[in-house]
């Protein structure tokens, strides 16, 4: 029993003695617990930016879409011209076009129906089924507080827009398993990469040749790809065997989104191993960066889940265009044109990671 | 000169781990740094491999300033730290291949270099074997292969021997002067007086970051101006008989040793054991005493090395 209690009081005392363990074993609740309050802490825990036609221009329609943007649920971006609405909504930058047409007002005060036109992003089931429901029920509502008597006189016509098959849950969710290795493995097998060399002592045989920091860095770094790759190729394979979803994989496409994502995961880790003293540190923050990181990047359920604020700090994390890369590509069918932005943005991010890298490896590493 | 070190001076916050170190290395020869733990040692030595900056000091090694051509310098060191920095899941020769590319060999010269080692360091039997699997000695001789695989013109080894017996320690000893006979210059570091005192044409005595003392092992106790003496033991409380039998000779009775101080102890000491034992006087121990360095040690600092060490 002594020597039980004893391993166990050695092993308390070390994990306090490494701060930077102590730090990251407290951030992680924290941070989960401030995102999940953040995400699902809120009376309507979804927003989604979808574009407005209103071509009937009556007080009517004006009082119902200044009530839909009341209610936090949307979040409206107005349009006068629908192919210019068709086109964001074909980039993904809003996720339905909803459409007031002429005499809106009109019809539904003289013959008591109206309709009205919505036509969604189908390549998310659940932002589509959300959108599509939250409209009808708004409608509805909105013409019951007008004129009790009458019961759906707004008819929502909705029309599923995906460039390519209409998508089910299955060609959904494999895009962003497709994302985790990016995040993950990546990042996995790059944090340990320093730790590990300073554990062991090898890191004074490596800072002891004539050879610079970046050398370093990218010859981890092809390394910890290699790992990535082998992730990837048997999560793809398994994928199509497994679930058979009807996606397009482009290789071609696809191939560079999978390197310069892994690059840039694979350059974080590499940032946590330049910081992290010690194995168990550098896992554990890690860990809590991938896991904050997924909410962010729409990996698994859709950005739309996100507060506002939160949906616009994903945008600006490099793994959000991965993610979106490879489901455009997908799903929808993307062109080497789309991907010019994501890939370069991609690109641009992997050089700053490793510059923040190198400074780092000099700084903490050969100090 | 290969290395050349002026003024050097490194803190570690408010300790001065080298205070004011200055010498010089000469091409070819085996220069050593002997001191206690903490004098200073392996903090000067990684200081010299780039691994470590300094505050103040200039430093010129095979010719380029360390701080302005640090891999330049970096590629003309071959070293040797006291762990073992190998890696054990790869087999001696993958090890060696990886310290290659770090140096940016050719195959044909990785080879040349891999035959040379096999034959210098004795370790072509093992060479495909996991380093996992190899004892203590293969690995510090697999490891010495690693750090010079490149062919550098100057060795650095950190306490080499640190934690080997005796028998590998000797063996050891052939390797480093061996890599002296193939025109390395070797600077190593240790804090055993006697490894020093075998191996080393000259020697830097450091003690808390400064060089108390340098110059030839042999210069450095004729320095403190002890001459060699013999050490005798009678058996069976016989001392007080054999100082009576050794009367002509100059001796101290010290702790039931006598210490008979000659001018050649080597040509007498034949003849006193031949004497004593004539006499019926049993002798348990006789040896000639010379001063060690650990002598040179105590005058200057007024401390035992080993104590230090210990």
């Amino acid at each position: 029993m002594n020597s039980i209690i004893g391993i166990a009081v050695k092993d308390v005392k070390t994990f306090f003695r490494e701060r930077g363990t102590v730090f990251w074993t407290i951030a992680f609740p924290i941070m989960i617990l401030l995102l999940f309050t953040a995400i699902f802490g809120r009376d309507i825990p979804f927003n989604a930016t979808i574009g407005i036609i209103n071509n009937d221009g009556e007080t009517l329609s004006e009082n119902a879409i200044s009530r839909l943007n009341e209610t936090g649920f949307l979040t409206l971006k107005t349009f006068t011209d629908t192919n210019k609405a068709l086109e964001e909504l074909n980039a993904t930058t809003i996720r339905a076009v909803l459409t007031i047409p002429e005499n809106f007002s009109q019809n539904l005060i003289v013959y008591g129906h109206a309709d009205i036109s919505l036509v969604v992003d189908g390549t998310n089931p659940d932002v589509y089924q959300l959108i599509d429901n939250g409209i009808r029920t708004f409608f509805a509502e909105f013409y019951k507080q007008l004129n009790p008597s009458y019961s759906d006189p707004i008819n929502v016509k909705t029309e599923v827009l995906v460039v390519g098959e209409k998508i089910g849950y299955k060609e959904n969710i494999v895009p962003g398993m497709l994302t985790y290795p990016l995040l993950f493995s990546s990042m996995v097998a790059s944090t340990g990469a320093i730790v590990f060399e300073r554990e062991k002592g090898t890191l004074k045989k490596i800072r002891a040749a004539p050879i610079p920091a970046i050398n370093m860095l990218l010859g981890k770094t092809l390394a910890a790809l290699f790992q990535t790759a082998i992730s990837i190729i048997i999560m793809s394979v398994l994928a199509a065997v497994l679930l058979g979803p009807k996606l397009n994989w482009n290789i071609p496409l696809l191939l560079p989104i999978f390197f310069l994502g892994s690059i840039n995961g694979i350059a974080l880790g590499l940032i946590i191993s330049c910081i992290g003293r010690a194995p168990q540190e550098a896992s554990n923050a890690a860990t809590t960066i991938g896991i904050v990181l997924q909410f962010f990047t729409g990996m698994y359920f859709p950005i739309e889940y996100l507060p506002t604020y939160m949906q616009q700090i994903g945008q600006v994390i490099p793994m959000t265009y991965a993610a979106q890369s490879i489901r455009n590509v997908m799903i929808r069918n993307a062109t080497i044109n789309d991907l010019a932005f994501p890939l370069a943005t991609l690109a641009v991010s992997a050089v700053i990671l490793y510059g923040v890298g190198v400074l780092l490896y000099r700084k903490w590493v050969e100090k | 000169m290969i290395i050349e070190v002026k003024d050097l001076v490194k803190h570690y916050g408010e300790v001065k781990a080298v205070d004011g170190v200055a010498f010089q290395v000469e091409e070819g020869e085996i220069f050593g740094l002997l001191g206690p733990n903490g004098a200073g040692k392996t903090t000067l030595m990684e200081i010299l491999c780039g691994l470590r900056r300094f505050d103040r000091g200039k430093i010129t090694i095979h010719g380029f300033d360390l701080t302005k051509d640090l891999l330049k310098v970096r590629a003309c060191i071959g070293f040797c730290p006291q762990e073992t920095l190998l890696y054990d899941l790869l087999n001696v020769k993958e090890n060696l291949a990886f310290s290659a590319s770090l140096y940016g060999l050719s195959s044909k010269k990785f080879k040349e270099r891999v035959e040379f080692a096999s034959k210098v360091f004795g370790i072509s039997e093992f060479l495909n074997r996991r380093v996992e699997k190899l004892s203590g000695g293969m690995k510090r001789r697999a490891n010495l292969a690693a750090s010079i695989i490149h062919d550098p013109p100057i060795v650095i080894l950190d306490e080499p021997t640190v934690g080997f017996d005796p028998n590998v320690k000797r063996e050891f000893w052939e390797l480093i002067k061996n890599l002296k006979k193939f025109g390395k210059t070797v600077l190593l570091s240790t804090h055993d007086m006697y490894e020093a005192d075998e191996i080393c044409d000259r020697v830097a005595i450091m003690n808390k970051g400064k060089v108390a003392a340098l110059d030839k092992p042999h210069t450095l106790k004729k320095s403190i101006g002890g001459e060699p003496f013999i050490s005798l033991r009678a058996k069976d409380s016989q001392a007080k008989k054999a100082l009576t039998c050794l009367k002509e000779y100059n001796c101290i009775l010290r702790d039931s040793e006598i210490q008979i101080l000659t001018k050649n102890p080597w040509e007498f000491m034949t003849k006193i054991s031949e004497e004593l034992a004539s006499k019926g006087v049993l002798i348990e121990k006789i040896e000639i005493i010379e001063p060690t360095l650990e002598d040179v040690f105590l005058k200057l600092t007024g401390r035992k090395l080993l104590e230090e060490t210990q």
